[in-house]
């Protein structure tokens, strides 16, 4: 067993050498052959699938155990295998977002002399969920162990789980009322929270005491834990069948491997050159309880792109000419961005399940110091930073997806994920108990559409591709609100030849308590924070909630009448308007607001994806299919897509050809007839831009950018013919 | 190695090929011999000779026209050289008030056209709508790529451009 610095001490020592060796030879660790793939292939392929298998039933195993409907419903955990360095050999499936994050906790630890205090000894855990040590936001939490092996330190197993209740200012974990991380919720500083394989009392009490729901956020604690030292175990028994030596250098070529494999997929699929794309976030929080005048109360970020494919295959992002990190729990640390980058690229490019560290080494990241990519403040919070990370990892897949249209590998294409607002709860639960969850159904968004077909239909989030709502009576028996409908959205979907895939609207009666507290976060409204590509338009912006307070929903359903399941597609008066009574609530932005209580009925409307293609060639068969099951209104069609539909003898719309046909060419000749050339536009606009004749959010965002970023301002200024920073008044 | 017919390639690409074939297509290993195939397939499809050496788009080309590399539309209007941004010679409709988002947003909430305009990019012959932007008014037009041609025939491909370009 290991358990003095002497030996301690060459875990940071190898760590400082082997990033040199990197940085010499351009190779993971120096490893500029790959001896032991070179001797025996399918020795060394066999042992990497054997290993992807360990994570993947350890992570299955450790599912049964958790309490948690994120984690058993929805799968909302990963698990991976590390080398001593904090390297990931390999992973599970699941939420890939952190296989990269808890590489850079175990690293923090190794860098911060853990070795010397408070050692690192067979048997011990170690745990965090800060994102500037290492994870996206407070709720991901993350367990790791390290392995040893002939008392030597020969890797790491780690787990992470998203736990539905962190204990901040606002129940559940994506906390949308943070302004600091001080009200973020319990934090977990890389601490080691166990020894001999056990979790320690004294920290189970200290969440016990600190959540609202500390049954889901233990009992995962002990699933991670079980899948650790069912990794480690596995990895030990493999040591001992092919020898340490063999391991300590194979488990280093499978991340070169890795690396190398990433760079040439980048050269196969993609073509070289500079892609640049943006996207928007919009913040509304004016006049809601709780927020703190620390900053402006509704804002706007711009998050622009670009995005270099060199010619060696190594894929650049560079976030120059985003917006400054603020009072609001939308910023990212680092180690979340390498999240988003980790899970994106495991979709579209690594998806065959053999990917590790080696991957992430074939990127790289530009993060401008102080915008909310990389605040240079620690203070800051980060409890809901997927607000921002979806809508630009959301760009990113639109780059490489036109990088693979270019290289005409059009069935990788996918304009992919949109943001996912998310419904969290707490108060008093149905059975008159304290409780706290957050509403994991939001993992089933409509997805952007393929260059080929339309987005998947309530089937897709970007952060955990293995995307689930979780079943409705599962859901009910954790909080107190009982589903009175759950629907598609009509014309959720971004328009186009293919069409974004649709989202969903749960409808909820509140039930059995007298205090409910219903938070949202990740909603942006305002703008669209996603976006279509080749002529397909952006999903619709994130909904406004709507609720109704001391509804006659009881009266109703005694006197056998119709109640509402859902908010229609009348955007000026919902169906909850038409069907009940009571006091009507439309609110815009996250929700906060006072508790609710039994009889009062809330709906939470999800995102669809955004559209691919021209809309006036969208297949009109299709559409009439569409129409038929409710994905999209016979008006849409028509008004949008240009598809007249007629209705058969049992009153199904049938595609009317020739009617289409003639409507279309109307429709063009429309649209050619309204257009103007861009030059002119631009002439136009360029002298509202002069004048800054904007609102004064949009201002803000252009002074805030152009503060930051020289680039931005080059940018901007050469564009318009105008000087920016005068423009806007920047010093 | 995986290969296929020009015609399952045509067929994927127009979206016709059975979905158990493209799901297969999608898992397997990729064909290499995937992009001269392709833009044989596209050139089929366009109604002109300028060889296409890239597509940037749905119906959007780089192709050599003569002495020129130029960005050209599926019906042969051309955007001029490849390497400055095509938007700035299409022509375009501005969503920029409820009314007109609402044509496109019929049934749903809308953004605020004070934070946000859809910008539709048309072929000013054929009235394809190639691309839409999504951006807060004010916001310099985005130039979406600027591939690295030369290289990408010279270095990825093994069979470097004959033509120089002597557009510009």
């Amino acid at each position: 067993m290991l358990d003095k610095p002497a030996s301690a001490l060459r875990i940071r020592e190898r760590l400082i050498e082997s990033e040199r060796l990197m940085e010499e030879s351009g190779c993971y660790d120096g490893i500029t052959e790959l001896h032991l793939r070179n001797q025996d292939p399918l020795k060394f392929e066999t042992l990497h699938t054997k290993l992807r298998a360990y994570c993947v039933s350890a992570r299955e195993m450790a599912r049964r155990i958790s309490a948690s409907p994120g984690v058993r419903e929805v799968g909302e955990m990963v698990v991976a295998i590390y080398t001593p360095e904090g390297d990931a050999i390999a992973l599970s499936n699941g939420i890939m977002v952190h296989v990269h994050t808890m590489s850079r906790f175990i690293k923090w630890m190794i860098r911060n002399g853990y070795e010397e205090n408070p050692q690192i000894r067979d048997g011990d855990i170690f745990a965090n969920n800060d994102a500037f040590i290492g994870t996206v936001q407070v709720p991901d939490v993350m367990d790791v162990m390290p392995i040893f092996h002939s008392g030597r330190l020969v890797g790491w197993a780690g787990a992470v789980c998203h736990e539905l209740e962190a204990g901040g200012i606002t129940p559940g974990g994506d906390v949308a009322l943070a302004q600091e991380r001080f009200t973020e919720g319990l934090f977990v500083c890389a601490e080691k929270v166990g020894e001999n394989d056990e979790l320690r009392r004294d920290y189970v009490i200290r969440c016990e005491r600190n959540l609202r729901m500390p049954i889901y956020w233990v009992l995962d604690e002990k699933a991670k834990v079980a899948s650790c030292i069912d990794m480690r175990e596995s990895v030990k028994a493999l040591i001992d069948e092919i020898g340490l030596d063999y391991w300590m250098q194979v488990s280093k070529e499978f991340i070169e491997e890795g690396r190398r494999a990433q760079l040439a997929r980048t050269r196969q699929l993609t073509v070289p050159g500079i892609y640049r794309g943006h996207t928007f976030y919009g913040h509304v929080t004016a006049g809601k309880p709780g927020y703190q005048p620390l900053g402006d109360p509704d804002w706007l970020y711009n998050i622009p792109i670009e995005m270099e494919i060199t010619s060696d295959g190594k894929i650049r992002m560079d976030f120059e000419g985003t917006q400054p990190w603020g009072y609001h729990s939308m910023n990212c640390t680092p180690a979340g961005m390498d999240g988003g980058m980790f899970v994106t690229l495991t979709q579209h490019m690594n998806f065959e399940g053999l990917v590790n560290d080696g991957a992430w080494m074939a990127t790289e990241l530009k993060l401008p110091q102080g915008t909310w990519t990389n605040p240079d403040n620690e203070m800051v919070a980060t409890a809901t930073s997927w607000a921002l990370l979806l809508p630009a990892y959301g760009v990113f897949q639109r780059l490489l997806s036109r990088s693979f249209i270019a290289r005409g590998f059009v069935e990788e294409a996918f304009v992919g994920q949109v943001n996912s607002p998310m419904i969290e709860m707490g108060g008093e639960s149905q059975y008159g108990t304290p409780f706290g969850m957050a509403h994991f159904e939001c993992a089933a968004a409509g997805s952007g559409a393929l260059a080929i077909k339309d987005g998947l239909d309530t089937a897709y989030v970007g952060w955990n591709p293995e995307s689930d709502m979780g079943n409705i009576e599962i859901w009910e028996q954790n909080m107190p609100m009982l589903y009175i409908g759950r629907s598609v959205v009509p014309n959720s979907g971004g328009a186009g030849k293919y069409r974004g895939g649709c989202s969903f609207l749960s409808t909820w009666l509140v039930s059995k308590t007298d205090h409910l507290r219903l938070v949202t976060s990740e909603h942006s409204s305002r703008v669209f924070d996603n976006g279509g590509l080749c002529g397909g338009y952006p999903a619709p912006t994130c909904q406004k909630h709507r609720a109704v307070r001391d509804s006659n929903i009881f009266d109703l359903a005694e006197n056998r009448a119709p109640l509402a399941h859902h908010t229609g597609t009348n955007p000026y008066r919902s169906e909850l308007e038409v069907r009940l009574e009571g006091e009507h609530v439309t609110l815009e932005g996250p929700y906060i607001t006072a508790p609710h209580k039994t009889g009062d009925v809330f709906t939470h409307s999800y995102n669809g994806g955004g559209g691919y293609g021209d809309v006036l060639e969208r297949d009109p068969v299709k559409t009439a299919w569409d129409v038929e099951n409710g994905f999209l209104t016979k008006e849409a069609a028509e008004g949008i897509f240009g598809i007249v539909l007629d209705e058969d003898e049992e009153g199904f719309p049938v595609a009317n050809l020739e009617a289409t046909k003639r409507h279309r060419a109307e429709m063009r000749a429309k649209r050619l007839a309204r257009a103007r050339p861009v030059s002119e536009w631009i002439a136009k606009e360029r002298e509202r831009v002069k004048e800054a004749g904007f609102a004064p959010e949009v201002r803000k965002m252009y002074a805030s950018a152009i503060k930051l970023s020289p680039r931005f301002t080059k940018d901007f200024s050469a564009f318009w013919d105008v000087d920016a920073k005068s423009t806007f008044g920047v010093e | 190695m995986t290969s296929y017919s020009k015609e399952v390639i045509a067929d994927l690409v127009a979206g016709t090929l059975p979905w158990p074939q493209t799901r297969r297509i999608m898992s397997a290993y990729k064909d290499d011999d995937r992009f001269f195939k392709y833009v044989a397939v596209l050139q089929d499809r366009v109604g002109w000779e300028d060889p296409i050496l890239l597509p940037v788009g749905d119906h959007l080309f780089i192709c050599q026209s003569g002495d020129e590399r130029v960005t050209k539309c599926e019906c042969g209007h051309s955007f001029g050289d490849y390497r400055k941004n095509w938007k700035l010679k299409a022509a375009i409709i501005v969503r920029d008030t409820e009314e007109l988002l609402r044509e496109i947003y019929p049934n749903s909430d809308l953004p605020d056209p004070d934070w946000m305009e859809i910008r539709e990019f048309i072929c000013p012959e054929c009235g394809t709508l190639h691309e839409v932007e999504a951006a807060a008014p004010g916001y310099p037009i985005v130039h979406d790529f600027e591939p690295d041609l030369e290289g990408f025939y010279r270095d990825w491909l093994g069979k470097p451009l004959e033509l120089p370009n002597k557009g510009g």
